[in-house]
């Protein structure tokens, strides 16, 4: 039986069942969490993952929080006053493992014959000349001078140790409250962990409260504008809620949390789920208006039969390539992937089903003709002008597109993968005011520890350590290295005389090593000397503070590292957040090269079975690899980095843009099958289909638009690129692949077209 | 009218009365175990919350001269620190004199601090918890009676009266459970200065010296919120202590 008429047949079925299965996607949509935690996206085998898990298992698993105070002279007795206030006010809670600040930093040195121990700041001076003197002292302190206390004394930092008992938005309102209990003219920025996830947190609820509802409204008065009819609004419009519905609750559902990439899921829905109900509204409004005799049913029955096939391969093309997300390396693009392609294809089922059948229910409406569907009209004047320059001058349109794909892809030498965290929030948040700080006066904001086993009194580990302090603190980007070796040595400098052999050295046995560390433990609290090294003494940890911009940076550390490590590898962990986010950043590489080629392969494949060609599939992935590679030149030349946002779109621009060039391989092979020349072919395809792909196109591209309002400039930059990929894909599919055609003459667009050959058909109406 | 005037001030006096009677007891408490002098060996086992443990086995004495509380501590195991030596000079109106010795270094050190280290030996047990605490720094509560591993006791609430004092201590308050008939404490409940209970100290094996005053051979102190115990065993003790002062001079650690 025709799918036409089994439609109409079971409609009722169709409508409730489909409404039924939103109805019930509505209640998990409550239990939707947002997992801002960027760290959670990695897949828990990768390597500095797994290493930070081992290193957390042993030294605990704390956060550092930075707050950084900014006055003219933070030695000034109101911000001294206010730096002691802050600090005794979060030591006291016990949230914070630790608390450092000038405040607590003491001077342990040898001063006639004994080991002297005080606070760098006995009191707040109150006199120039105390301030100097106090200033000198600091910086002779190296627990003090550029670690809590800016170079040009610009800066204070207190750094905060949170033991993560605590949730993220309870934290950052805590240390607000408190900042705000002890105000001052000092201005005060904050950067850490917790407080990125608690703004990520906030900002994705909010980037879903403004961006979905404007991205819906934004849709419906396209269709309204397209439409100018209640139906042709409703039904396509259904169809993107629906799916949206669905998509979401698949998430709870599949006991997933929503990401920040997640916030592109709604919108990719909004962008890509509603053309296939356009395409059914498209045909009953232009069956009404030239087939007046027709009845509703017959409307309905004479849409599917035209539809069916060419809206099946359309959205089969895109959720090939969202699928290619499946093999992305970062968890939550798996997800994505998964997760927008059942949504794709529930709208596709939808399309196929429940529009027709709520049609087939619907009294015919007047006779309406698409007013923008004029010979005159603005696509009718751009696709004539590109159908002259294609047919006259193909060469040059092949040599014009080499030249500016030559061009766009130089960038890609200048091309860079994001290192770190910092562009997930805008360049001027306090988070990343108080990192440029960080980095600019401090030793840096970014952390490297290393877990050493063996035994930690043994004076051979101590050197062991005490040459990878002097070693990398040689190198550029290192402000700080500390270990039980720095301890050991620091305290050498007070218990002996600066004359005395074992002044400023690591002892040469493991007994003084061990009253050493004795003498340490019974002055301080227990827990102190924990963080250089274990309970049991057999496990060290080395503490590397430095900067970096580029990732090259971060592997030359890794690198000297390595040399330093030499045979003995085994016996060192390498880990901290730094080299997380490092890692999530390169995986963001393998991971879109992954889907790419996931995409590139399944869509040359699809090409090659469309075409029953291998060349249709390498013509026709042509435009992609241009769209692609040019986009990535584009972000080279315009210094968009690549990020776990950034990296999703070529999958997702492939699954759109190859929509556009099946097409037009479809129609001008039809053409050729009516007898036309090529020239004639592609004059006629531009001119018939051309203006329903350019519509399609741009319908999405308006979808994705809504994304450039993000609070995350890493989502509006994704806006940016996937709008600049899709008009590729477009200009690729109108103009080069029409010009190659021309050119080569290839065979498969000579093929006798088979009598169930529609695809043409979706724009012809 | 006249009725509310005199429950308001029968409540206020009881309170009052109450008040008194908490402090009287904390202090009959303090008094009770004032030993003053002594000579002793105790092992202390410091164990972290997945069970790995260090043990530290000391000799301790103190003695006062004049207005100087003197007390020596030195090493006995592990071997690595064996020998090692502290001497505190306590005094009344200054601020404490320490020296250290340590046989590695084959010299005694002088160490001059102005801050005193808050973990006693490294353990659970703070400094504060080792020395008698000053009445006037507490405002005392009578949170009522309770049994204790069988005996009766007073639940009494030390509350510090500001945070300078909090801070001082590392505790905002402490409950205590004291014996009604011999005034031991035998249970410590020390809260944070966010008001959560942190650390809980059990002392046990009192035993009765000769001069009247008990002492307890043993104290366990746990906190709860990192999982972290430790137990100090007296092994030997001697109330009064035979040493001379010249034991207690800073040439003498090396000994």
């Amino acid at each position: 039986m025709e799918k036409s008429l089994l439609i109409i047949r079971y409609r009722w079925w169709i409508i409730i069942a489909t409404l039924l299965c939103v109805t019930v996607c509505i209640i998990p949509l409550s239990k939707i969490h947002i997992n801002p935690d960027l760290e959670s996206y990695l897949p828990s085998t990768m390597h500095y993952r797994q290493n930070n898990m081992i290193i957390s298992k042993i030294f605990g698993n704390e956060e550092p929080i930075l707050i950084v105070l900014e006055s003219s002279d933070v030695l000034n007795p109101l911000t001294m006053k206010r730096v002691e206030n802050l600090s005794q006010a979060l030591s006291r809670m016990t949230v914070f493992k630790r608390v450092y600040s000038i405040s607590q930093t003491k001077n342990i040195s040898s001063e006639n014959g004994s080991m002297v121990v005080n606070p760098v700041v006995k009191y707040i001076p109150q006199t120039t000349i105390e301030r100097e003197k106090l200033r000198s002292e600091i910086k002779k302190n190296d627990l003090a001078y550029k670690l809590v206390v800016s170079d040009d004394f610009h800066y204070a930092l207190i750094m905060l140790s949170s033991n993560k008992t605590m949730a993220d938005a309870e934290l950052m309102k805590t240390i607000r409250k408190t900042v705000d209990k002890f105000p001052g003219t000092e201005k005060i920025t904050i950067t850490g962990q917790p407080y990125l996830r608690d703004e990520a947190n906030q900002k994705i609820s909010r980037d879903l409260i403004i961006l979905l509802p404007l991205g819906l409204a934004l849709m419906f008065l396209l269709l309204w504008i397209s439409f100018r009819e209640i139906r042709g609004v409703l039904l396509p419009f259904s169809v993107v809620v629906f799916s949206i519905i669905v998509c979401m609750a698949l998430i709870p559902l599949f006991k997933w949390e929503l990401s920040l990439i997640g916030v592109l899921i709604p919108i990719m829905m909004i962008a890509i789920s509603n053309n296939y109900g356009v395409y059914f509204v498209a045909r009953y409004q232009d069956l009404n208006a030239n087939e007046p005799d027709l009845t509703m049913s017959e409307i309905v029955q004479k849409s599917v039969s035209y539809l069916f096939t060419p809206v099946l391969l359309c959205g089969l093309t895109a959720i090939i390539g969202i699928l290619g997300l499946v093999a992305h390396l970062l968890v939550p693009a798996r997800q994505m992937g998964i997760v927008t392609g059942i949504g794709i294809s529930f709208a596709l089922v939808v399309s196929l089903m429940f529009v027709p059948a709520v049609m087939s229910l619907m009294k015919k409406g007047k006779p309406h003709t698409n007013p923008s569907a004029k010979s005159n009209g603005f696509f009718y004047s751009i696709l004539r002008g590109s159908g002259n320059v294609v047919t006259y001058h193909p060469k040059a349109v092949v040599v014009t597109f080499s030249i500016f794909f030559a061009l766009s892809s130089l960038g890609l030498v200048i091309f860079k993968v994001t290192p770190d965290s910092k562009s997930v929030l805008p360049k001027k948040h306090p988070f990343n005011q108080a990192i440029d700080i960080a980095d600019k006066h401090f030793g840096g904001n970014k952390i490297i520890t290393i877990m050493f086993e063996g035994d930690a009194k043994d004076p051979k580990l101590l050197r062991k350590l005490d040459l990878y302090e002097t070693e990398l603190e040689k190198m550029p980007n290192v402000g700080s290295v500390t270990s039980l070796a720095t301890l050991i040595r620091k305290m050498s400098t007070a218990l002996n005389d600066s004359n005395d052999a074992g002044f400023n050295k690591i002892p040469e046995s493991r007994d003084a090593i061990a009253q050493y560390i004795e003498l340490y433990s019974m002055n301080g609290n227990p827990e102190d000397i924990e963080q250089f090294v274990n309970f049991n003494y057999t496990k060290s940890l080395l503490t590397i503070q430095y900067h970096a911009d580029k990732i090259s940076e971060i592997n030359s550390i890794l690198n000297r590292l390595d040399a330093l490590a030499g045979n003995n590898k085994a016996s060192q962990v390498i880990g901290g957040y730094s080299l997380v986010d490092k890692e999530m950043n390169e995986s963001v590489v393998t991971g879109q090269n992954y889907s790419l080629l996931f995409a590139f392969a399944a869509i040359m494949l699809l090409l090659s079975v469309i075409f029953r060609s291998f060349i249709a599939g390498i013509i026709g992935s042509l435009p992609l690899v241009f769209a692609v590679l040019c986009t990535f030149g584009i972000m080279g030349w315009l210094g968009i980095e690549l990020n776990i946002v950034t990296a999703l779109l070529s999958s997702i621009s492939i699954g759109l843009g190859v929509d556009f060039t099946i097409q037009i391989l479809w129609r001008i092979r039809w053409e050729l099958a009516q007898g036309s020349n090529y020239i004639q072919s592609v004059i006629n395809t531009l001119n018939t289909i051309g203006r329903g792909i350019c519509i399609n196109a741009f319908a999405v591209m308006l979808g994705f638009s809504v994304l450039f309002l993000s609070s995350f400039p890493l989502i509006q930059s994704f806006a940016l690129l996937i709008v600049i990929s899709l008009f590729l894909c477009l200009v690729c599919a109108l103009v080069l692949i029409p010009a190659i055609c021309i050119l080569s003459k290839p065979k498969f667009l000579n093929k006798k077209l088979k009598s169930n050959s529609k695809i043409f058909k979706l724009n012809k109406s | 009218m006249k009725t509310s005037i005199i429950i308001t001030t029968l409540l206020l006096t009881s309170i009052s009365l109450f008040s008194q009677t908490a402090q009287e007891i904390s202090k009959k408490s303090m008094s009770a175990t004032d030993i003053g002098n002594m000579e002793m060996v105790s092992t202390i086992h410091i164990s972290d919350s997945k069970g790995n443990s260090r043990v530290r086995q000391i000799t301790t004495a103190s003695k006062q001269f004049n207005e100087v509380t003197k007390m020596l501590i030195k090493f006995i195991s592990p071997a690595e620190v064996r020998g090692t030596a502290l001497l505190i000079y306590d005094y009344e109106k200054q601020s404490d004199d320490m020296w250290i010795y340590m046989p590695a270094l084959r010299k005694v050190r002088r160490v001059v601090s102005s801050e005193k280290g808050k973990s006693f030996m490294g353990s659970e047990f703070t400094n504060a918890d080792m020395s008698k605490p000053n009445v006037n720094d507490f405002e005392y509560s009578m949170l009522g009676s309770e049994m204790y591993d069988g005996n009766s006791c007073w639940k009494i609430q030390l509350k510090c009266k500001t945070e300078a004092i909090q801070n001082e201590n590392g505790f905002s308050k402490r409950i205590s459970y004291i014996d009604k008939n011999i005034f031991v404490c035998y249970k410590v409940e020390n809260y944070g200065f966010d008001g959560r209970l942190q650390r809980i100290q059990t002392i046990r094996s009192y035993k009765k010296q000769s001069n009247g005053k008990y002492f307890a051979y043993n104290m366990v102190m746990e906190n709860v919120q990192t999982g972290r115990k430790s137990e100090l065993v007296i092994e030997k003790f001697q109330a009064g202590s035979q040493l001379s002062e010249s034991a207690f001079a800073p040439t003498a650690l090396e000994k």
